[in-house]
């Protein structure tokens, strides 16, 4: 999957190596990249489906009639060979009923899951862009990153690899913008750094207002650092009718895994080995009784 | 009582074959489950994985062995916990363990056929296992199952594996350096008369007393 990899790095710094140590701080700073994504001007067209099919050359199986039912959308979920989706909830709100639709795919966080869960050095990267990427070449198998994340993204394909949007690495990185943003007819996708777009979100909140939508948000959720993909949702009470997590965050279970579970355990194993060898060397080996005299 | 002369050449069965087999089972499925689970559970070791055939090989393997080693595991506990429960001695043993460390056996009341710290070993071994064994399940199909459960379930697979991997190395240690004459019992099943009476005094009497 990974078009650049821990071990060599085309002119793009490392921010964030699975079950590695932090990689150089920057000396350099590296703008953020950012997709922002305009629900108010989504049309549903599905265009930015189609030409991510199209650049990551992914075939999905055409859904048959065994299939759950997935309505507008191409397909019921994310899967292995299907790395962006429009979700359409159908809400009720005070114009009638209204279709929520929302782009779905990895949210590249600043603070990813699925990194921190990750117990095989380097299968998991994030750049000092901010996109969150894998390395399949180090990957085990073992699914802890579909745990760890927030967001419910990647999808394992059968020979036990996970996918997911890694934000056009190869596009960005020649000068391009990502292929969804690329064919976007309604500008509804915008792409550039997480400034601008933060920026740009704002003005278009501002704009519902006028428009008369009460409480237009910009979600960008703090749980997981903010994120690479940002979202101006005209109804910010409504956030779950999106198909969007209320508040985000990594598991408090895998800080505790990845953290001071670790700490314990190496100075409980270490430990036992040490305690070990001082044993020997102080008491040394249980010494069977001396017996001259007979037993009785 | 038997007339003792020479107490070293004295053989005992401590162990039957079957017995053996069943511990030999689950001690070297153990000691794959603790090296590939240490190279996922710590980064460090994550060269263990290599070494065992490879990452994803031994992530494939490791539940497989998983489950070889739990069916081992119960076999032997229906045969051992009887001996596995603790009395009152024990307790006594169990708070001058002190005296044991020090290799001052005689201090602490005479033992039967185990020890209270093997019996204690026994026991946590089989409640670990069966920890193990439920929070793996969740490990091995985590898209079956709800994500905060299977987070869960890491986070208590990675605190027995703590509990267990530190008592692994004392059994093993105590076993082989720390006793002689001790690991031929696994061996062979048989111990000297001497190591018997040294060690297990209590058992010494029972063995003999037919």
């Amino acid at each position: 999957m990974s078009i650049v990899t821990s071990e060599g790095t085309v002119g793009i710094v490392l921010k964030n190596v699975s079950a590695s140590p932090l990689p150089a701080g920057e000396i350099k700073k590296y703008d953020r990249l950012c997709i922002l994504v305009d629900v108010s001007s989504c049309i549903g067209c599905r265009a930015c489906e189609a030409a991510c099919r199209q650049w990551h050359d992914l075939n999905p199986k055409v859904p048959d009639e065994k299939d759950p039912f997935t309505g507008y959308q191409t397909f019921s979920d994310l899967q292995a060979n299907y790395f962006t989706l429009m979700k359409f909830n159908e809400v009720e709100t005070e114009k009638g009923v209204e279709w929520f639709i929302t782009k779905y795919q990895c949210m590249h966080c600043e603070d990813p899951g699925c990194l921190k869960a990750c117990p095989y050095p380097g299968a998991i990267i994030q750049y000092g862009n901010g996109v969150v990427d894998f390395d399949h070449s180090k990957c085990t198998g073992c699914k802890y990153c579909v745990s760890g994340c927030p967001f419910n993204v990647p999808r394992y394909d059968e020979r036990c690899k996970p996918w997911k949007c890694n934000f056009c690495l190869d596009r960005v990185l020649a000068g391009l913008e990502p292929a969804c943003v690329k064919t976007c007819p309604t500008n509804a996708l915008s792409f550039g750094t997480k400034e601008e777009m933060l920026r740009k979100a704002g003005k278009i909140v501002e704009e519902l207002k006028k428009r008369g939508y009460k409480n237009p948000v910009i979600y960008d959720p703090k749980g997981v650092g903010g994120t690479g993909y940002i979202y101006v949702l005209p109804y910010g009470e409504r956030i779950e009718d999106y198909g969007l997590p209320k508040d985000p965050s990594v598991s408090l279970a895998i800080t505790l895994w990845k953290g001071p579970l670790k700490w314990i355990g190496s100075l409980a194993l270490w430990g036992t080995v040490a305690g070990a060898i001082l044993h020997y060397i102080v008491y040394g080996p249980k010494k069977m009784k001396k017996i001259n005299k007979e037993e009785g | 009582m038997v007339e003792v002369k020479n107490l070293e050449g004295l053989e005992v069965e401590r162990y039957t074959t079957k017995e053996r087999i069943i511990h030999w089972w689950v001690g070297f499925s153990f000691l794959f489950l603790f090296l590939s689970g240490l190279g996922l559970f710590s980064p460090k070791f994550s060269w263990i994985l290599t070494v065992l055939g490879g990452k994803e090989f031994v992530r494939w393997l490791h539940p497989i062995v998983g489950i070889f080693f739990m069916v081992g595991i119960v076999r032997m506990y229906l045969s051992w916990w009887r001996d596995f429960k603790l009395d009152s001695e024990d307790r006594v043993w169990l708070k001058n363990i002190k005296h044991y460390i020090r290799g001052e056996e005689e201090k602490l009341p005479p033992v039967g056929k185990y020890n209270a710290g093997q019996k204690l070993y026994g026991r946590v071994m089989i409640y670990g296992a069966v920890l193990f064994l439920i929070s793996g399940i969740f490990m091995w199909y985590p898209l079956g199952f709800p994500k905060p459960i299977v987070r869960i379930a890491i986070l208590v697979h990675e605190m027995v594996f703590i509990i267990l991997g530190p008592a692994f190395i004392v059994h093993v240690y105590m076993s082989t350096l720390a006793m002689p004459g001790t690991l031929r019992a696994m061996i062979t099943g048989k111990v000297s008369g001497l190591w018997v009476l040294s060690h297990h005094p209590k058992w010494f009497n029972e063995v003999f007393k037919k």
